[in-house]
């Protein structure tokens, strides 16, 4: 956090926080400090080699299909599945919603706005299974 | 010439009331409550401090005397494990290890506990309470110097504990205790007596020291065994000072209950994600195993805790919230966690390795119903991609949960193959979450939370670069400037243990190869 973070005092929603003096809302991450950036999390569904979610800067102008091809293979390019994964048949999900990406369109376009998170489920594909005496295993 | 006057010497209990009560005035020239500002803006009712007990009557000069003897005890083991290299007598090079992570993620809470006792020794009205938080903030501080001095000798020998302090402002996993401990003092001081005393001290304290002291024992590493004994006396009495404290709240007013229990809730939650750190030492660093977290949180949490909360149930307190969560969390976070660190090893300051054969069968036997059924094959994987392609890292940053600071590596309770998501807006901006109760946290206090120094977002908002580089373009390898900055000499200070300067100056120095476990994978 830069140590001369801007206050913002606009009115404020209520919550429980007491004090014993002003307390001025300072949002730490806003899109103004990523250097023309926004912050996007990417989740492959039920894949837990990666052992989180990524948080990667990325331009709102970038195309979803740019993202697709070049930022997600860097991402997950390692995994022993991820060559397989048909996009066509990938389910994606924002802010627990689904939504059907337009591949020609930007991130912006999409209402992919600052810190938004994507998931991804690929349903032919649930993590490298494997019979052990225990039952199956995924990861 | 007058004839001498016998001293008069007070008995204990006298001599308690005169130092501590006694010492007392209400102010005449400024009204009390602007004296003492915070003893009332956190809502909680006192309407008689008389009735705060101390146990254990504790005096000044009684501490001083009591704890010279003990202090002057600790340094002579100190000096004889010094002059004798004891550090060649422990189990081998790994669990060092464990003795970075509690350098550079305990020994500091101990100092910010000395800040917090500070604060709330000068805050209270109640000269009792006063008295008691005084004495912990000495104990606190003298506990980081102890544990700086016993441990400061590993450091001539092994990398990752040259610069545990500024690795503690600045690294990413060190924002969890850091977190923890800045949210608790910044709170209230009653907050931060349930924070700190009570759910960490009383119900949580004996999942931190007991693993890593007995791991010390039976690792072989006199040292730290002999600090541990050194700070339980004080433990016992900051324990007693938890319970009193939360007793003292609830019998004081009802109106207080619904307010500690939130707090209760608030900081079990707080206290067992930190706690997943120590998790991960107990079943993955030290060489020779003590019990496992299961165990652990069995007898200490499920058993102690449990017998805890049906007593405060004539209160009106039930269990935290988290607290079924936190229980079936038992069988997987010390896995998760290892993953975790395993895969980001190039970026911390200790080494990380694949459990030998043998540790393997111990997993899968003290996890019978998880190990091999979700985090074998990770291991197996890994192992395997070592010895064809090399070791594997993970070069993107994680997503962080806002409040806990954890990389977001959690699963959804009830499916182990998931991870758990939570999401709440606030002003115009999206926060994240590991689980419910750190969501539930967030939103009853969301302005402080939106402060989070969240070291991922830092490193990309160019806060964490040394001074030559641009923020705006790092360059090709961001992460190496930032381990520049951190002061972490990569490849030395951290990656994977079989390629270590530790392993092999180890085993130099013992004239011997190390033993079984610690062979390279």
């Amino acid at each position: 956090m830069s140590r001369d973070m801007p206050d913002r005092t606009a009115v404020l929603p209520p919550d429980g926080l007491l004090t014993i003096g002003d307390y001025p809302l300072r949002q730490a991450d806003t899109e103004d400090l990523f250097y023309g950036n926004r912050l996007i999390y990417l989740g492959w569904d039920n894949h837990l080699m990666y052992c989180a979610p990524f948080c990667v800067p990325l331009p709102p102008d970038l195309p979803f299909g740019a993202l697709v091809r070049d930022v997600l293979p860097d991402l997950y390019g390692d995994h022993p599945e991820f060559e397989q994964i048909d996009w066509q048949r990938v389910e994606w999900t924002s802010s627990n919603k689904k939504f059907k990406p337009d591949f020609g369109k930007s991130l912006d376009n999409h209402g992919l706005g600052h810190k938004s998170l994507i998931r991804f489920k690929t349903p032919a594909l649930n993590g490298i299974k494997r019979e052990v005496r225990a039952g199956r295993q995924a990861f | 010439m007058d004839a001498p006057v016998k001293k008069k010497k007070l008995g204990l209990k006298d001599r308690y009331a005169a130092m501590t009560r006694g010492l007392h005035w209400d102010t005449t020239y400024q009204p009390m409550d602007k004296v003492f500002p915070y003893d009332k803006y956190e809502g909680i009712k006192i309407h008689d401090w008389d009735k705060w007990e101390d146990p254990f009557r504790l005096t000044m000069d009684a501490y001083w005397k009591y704890q010279g003897e003990k202090d002057k005890k600790l340094y002579a083991v100190i000096d004889s494990f010094a002059q004798n290299n004891g550090q060649l007598g422990v189990s081998d090079a790994r669990y060092i290890n464990a003795l970075k992570l509690f350098i550079q993620g305990v020994t500091p809470l101990e100092y910010y506990a000395h800040r917090g006792f500070q604060h709330v020794g000068r805050q209270f009205t109640g000269a009792g309470a006063r008295v008691a938080a005084q004495m912990q903030a000495i104990d606190e501080l003298r506990h980081f110097q102890t544990e700086t001095h016993a441990i400061s000798h590993y450091n001539k020998y092994f990398n990752g504990m040259h610069s545990a302090n500024h690795w503690f402002d600045n690294m990413w996993y060190l924002s969890v205790p850091k977190s923890f401990f800045e949210d608790a003092f910044s709170g209230g001081p009653f907050e931060f007596l349930t924070a700190v005393s009570f759910s960490f001290e009383y119900v949580l304290t004996n999942l931190l020291f007991v693993p890593f002291m007995s791991g010390a024992a039976h690792n072989g590493d006199i040292s730290t065994v002999t600090f541990g004994f050194s700070a339980q006396s004080d433990e016992s009495r900051h324990m007693t000072l938890g319970i009193e404290c939360i007793k003292f709240m609830l019998e004081q007013d009802p109106a207080n209950v619904p307010i500690v229990q939130r707090w209760i809730d608030k900081w079990f939650w707080r206290g067992y994600r930190l706690l997943t750190l120590v998790a991960m030492m107990q079943d993955y660093m030290l060489p020779k195993r003590v019990m496992s977290w299961k165990q652990a949180w069995e007898m200490y949490a499920e058993s102690n805790g449990g017998a805890l909360f049906k007593d405060l149930a004539r209160y009106g307190i039930r269990e935290p919230k988290g607290w079924k969560d936190a229980c079936e969390g038992k069988d997987h976070i010390s896995h998760q966690a290892w993953a975790t660190f395993y895969q980001y090893s190039h970026a911390a300051a200790f080494h990380t390795w694949i459990p030998s054969e043998d540790e393997m069968k111990w997993l899968s036997e003290s996890y019978p119903d998880t190990f091999d059924r979700y985090y074998r094959s990770r291991f197996d994987h890994w192992s395997k991609e070592q010895k064809k392609e090399g070791r594997w890292f993970n070069q993107v940053l994680p997503m962080l949960c806002q409040v806990c600071t954890v990389p977001m590596m959690f699963t959804e309770p009830g499916d182990p193959t998931q991870i758990a998501y939570r999401e709440s807006a606030y002003h115009g901006m999206k926060y994240h979450f590991c689980s419910s109760h750190c969501q539930e946290i967030f939103d009853y206090e969301p302005r402080k939370y939106v402060q989070a120094w969240l070291p991922v977002h830092q490193i990309y908002q160019g806060n964490c670069y040394p001074d030559d580089i641009n923020p705006a373009s790092p360059g090709d390898s961001p992460v190496r400037e930032v381990l520049r900055f951190y002061g972490v000499n990569g490849g030395e200070d951290n990656g994977d243990f079989s390629t270590s300067q530790d392993k092999s100056n180890f085993s130099k120095w013992r004239g011997k190869e190390a033993p079984e476990g610690a062979s390279d994978e």
